[in-house]
């Protein structure tokens, strides 16, 4: 687990609730929910044509139904934004000084206008960018592994294909996406391409130009989940286990089911924590935890698996409709994504009875367990 | 719905080969080629029938990266049949089909039935692995082989079918044991092996199989 705290957090004592509640207002009456099926399309001058929805889904499990959505009221959204402005203004001082500060407004989201800035600050891409000035042309022109190349070419359609930005071969989505990544194995050439990396690289696209998005893909895969995208996975595989370690204290008994059913975390794990539940989420809960993420680091991650958990399985009474390894695996796979409203999953993350520390120390566990592990395999082939 | 038999299957392959794309069309009948990649596994079902007999076929399709080959070999575990996919118009994809298969080998029970697919065959004008060869790979190692099409559907069904006729078959030999999971088959609930409609379970115990 590489928990990429990076400020230093300090007890603020003053401001207790910044802006009132994180109450946001619901437009439309049903709750909120992800449409299935196709695209919407609108008929207008007798032709038929794609709408996309305010994040630029088409259609897809991503698209959000406009009269579903939530939207913050437009007076406090102003208020949120002069207020991550004035912290823009002295980045410095609110990181070391009143970072608790911070990751309340992260918890209370990113005011959309200023997100991609916000992340950039967050993860320290600003400033990596602006101390390798030229770099990333200059990555752009190196040759690259030719495996990794292609890899990456073989990939560039298959990312968010229902976002605007990405439906069209060589359209510019999919051609940034392309300089970012195949930089970034010109960057790393010891892990070169991973293919969990594209949907981050292409969500990071969505909100930024690409030589900034690459510098933040640097820092998601250097500083915030080192290790997770280098051959072998060996720090995805650890993260599983200390997920499944944190699971026993929050859901003792779907933790013990699903030992019984030696459902290995990775099978559920890995999608959601490569992808930054990317390919998981209702998109406002994507952003929302991303958000997050950029201020809080993997622990996030973490807390979003346990209440996803929570979601899946509530206290076990629904353990008895999964027998077997199938079930159980289908019932977490398909999410019951209509109770997933982006302020409900913040706040759930927040109630989970799990501390710094308790990660902390199962990862430390984890580590442990899997050195003898690692000995008694290699003595195993020996014999 | 019931079944006598369930069995796992596992498709495996080099990344773009289209493994997700067969199992698309045969679980939905559908081609989709526009789609997100897979990342760790993904999971597929359909019933089939054989010989009179209700199957599930529950299926993994893998990822096909190198970088999540160390956790793919661990869906190896209790499947009873596996695809290995390569693309008719890349021979590179042709070319790492003896380190998938000392993979698939080396991670599964040893009875596991493997199916070599030649996938793309609509894609002739680009073709790069000769049908014969395919064959001969196949031959070489015990494979069953077929070239197949996710595109238009030529030959998906034989492909998953057939497979499931080879441990159908193996079953009948008493080959698998069915009573042990590990070997990817499931008796279905109704379907005990005290049952006298069932075949004799091969290796001998008598205890009832585990209930899906």
């Amino acid at each position: 687990m590489a928990v990429a705290d990076p400020g230093v957090e300090v007890v603020d004592s003053s401001d207790p609730e910044e802006d009132g509640s994180t109450d946001v207002a619901r437009v439309g009456t049903s709750s909120h929910s992800i449409s299935k099926n196709g695209s919407p399309t609108k008929h207008q001058n007798g032709s038929v044509m794609m709408v996309a929805d305010r994040y630029g889904f088409i259609g897809g499990s991503q698209y959000t139904k406009p009269e579903e959505e939530y939207r913050i009221p437009i007076e406090k959204l102003r208020k949120r934004e002069l207020k991550w402005l004035e912290m823009f203004e002295n980045w410095e001082k609110w990181m070391s000084k009143r970072f608790r500060k911070v990751k309340d407004r992260c918890r209370k989201g990113i005011p959309p206008s200023l997100r991609s800035r916000a992340w950039q600050f967050l993860c320290g891409s600003k400033f990596l960018m602006e101390h390798n000035k030229g770099r990333y042309e200059e990555y752009l022109r190196r040759p690259s592994d030719p495996k990794c190349e292609e890899d990456i070419k073989k990939d560039l359609h298959r990312q968010f294909p229902q976002h605007e930005m990405f439906t069209s071969k060589g359209g510019y989505g999919q051609e940034d996406l392309y300089c970012i990544l195949k930089a970034y194995t010109v960057h790393n050439p010891h892990d070169g391409y991973c293919q969990a990396q594209a949907p981050i690289a292409a969500v990071l696209l969505m909100h930024m130009p690409a030589e900034q998005a690459f510098w933040c893909l640097v820092s998601i895969c250097e500083k915030y989940l080192p290790g997770y995208y280098s051959p072998g996975l060996e720090a995805v595989q650890v993260d599983g286990d200390v997920l499944f370690g944190l699971l026993k204290k929050t859901q003792p008994t779907v933790h013990k089911h699903l030992k019984k059913q030696q459902i290995a975390p990775i099978l559920y794990m890995t999608e959601w924590f490569m992808c930054l539940f990317t390919r998981t989420l209702p998109w406002a809960c994507v952003l929302r935890v991303w958000d997050m993420f950029f201020c809080e680091g993997v622990k996030v991650m973490f807390r979003v698996g346990l209440v996803l958990f929570r979601l899946v399985f509530g206290d076990g009474g629904k353990l008895a409709q999964c027998p077997t390894l199938y079930e159980t695996l289908e019932k977490i796979r398909k999410l019951p994504l209509h109770q997933l409203d982006e302020e409900n999953i913040v706040q759930e993350t927040l109630r989970l009875n799990i501390n710094e520390r308790d990660m902390e120390k199962e990862h430390q566990k984890q580590i442990q367990r899997r050195k003898p592990k690692e000995k008694k395999k290699s003595t195993k082939h020996k014999s | 719905m019931s079944y006598a038999y369930l069995f796992k299957y596992i498709i495996i392959g080099d990344t773009g080969v289209g493994k997700s794309c067969l199992l698309l069309q045969f679980t939905d009948k559908r081609f989709q080629p526009v789609h997100d990649l897979t990342i760790g596994v993904e999971f597929g079902a359909r019933m089939i029938t054989i010989d009179g007999k209700q199957i599930k076929l529950q299926i993994w399709d893998t990822a096909g990266q190198e970088s999540f080959r160390s956790i793919t070999r661990s869906y190896y575990r209790g499947a009873a049949g596996a695809l290995l996919v390569y693309d008719i118009t890349r021979r590179d994809t042709f070319n790492h089909l003896t380190t998938w298969l000392e993979d698939a080998r080396q991670h599964s029970n040893s009875n596991m039935v493997i199916m070599l697919i030649g996938n793309k065959s609509d894609l002739e004008a680009r073709r790069d692995v000769k049908k014969e060869e395919g064959e001969a790979f196949a031959r070489e190692h015990g494979l069953i082989f077929m070239e197949t099409s996710a595109k238009t559907a030529a030959n998906v069904e034989e492909a998953f079918i057939n497979t499931a006729k080879e441990i159908y078959q193996k079953i009948q030999d008493g080959v698998f044991d069915i009573n042990n999971e590990a070997n990817g088959i499931k008796i279905g609930p109704q379907h005990s092996p005290s049952n006298p409609n069932m075949p004799s379970p091969a290796g001998g115990g008598s205890q009832g199989g585990g209930c899906c």
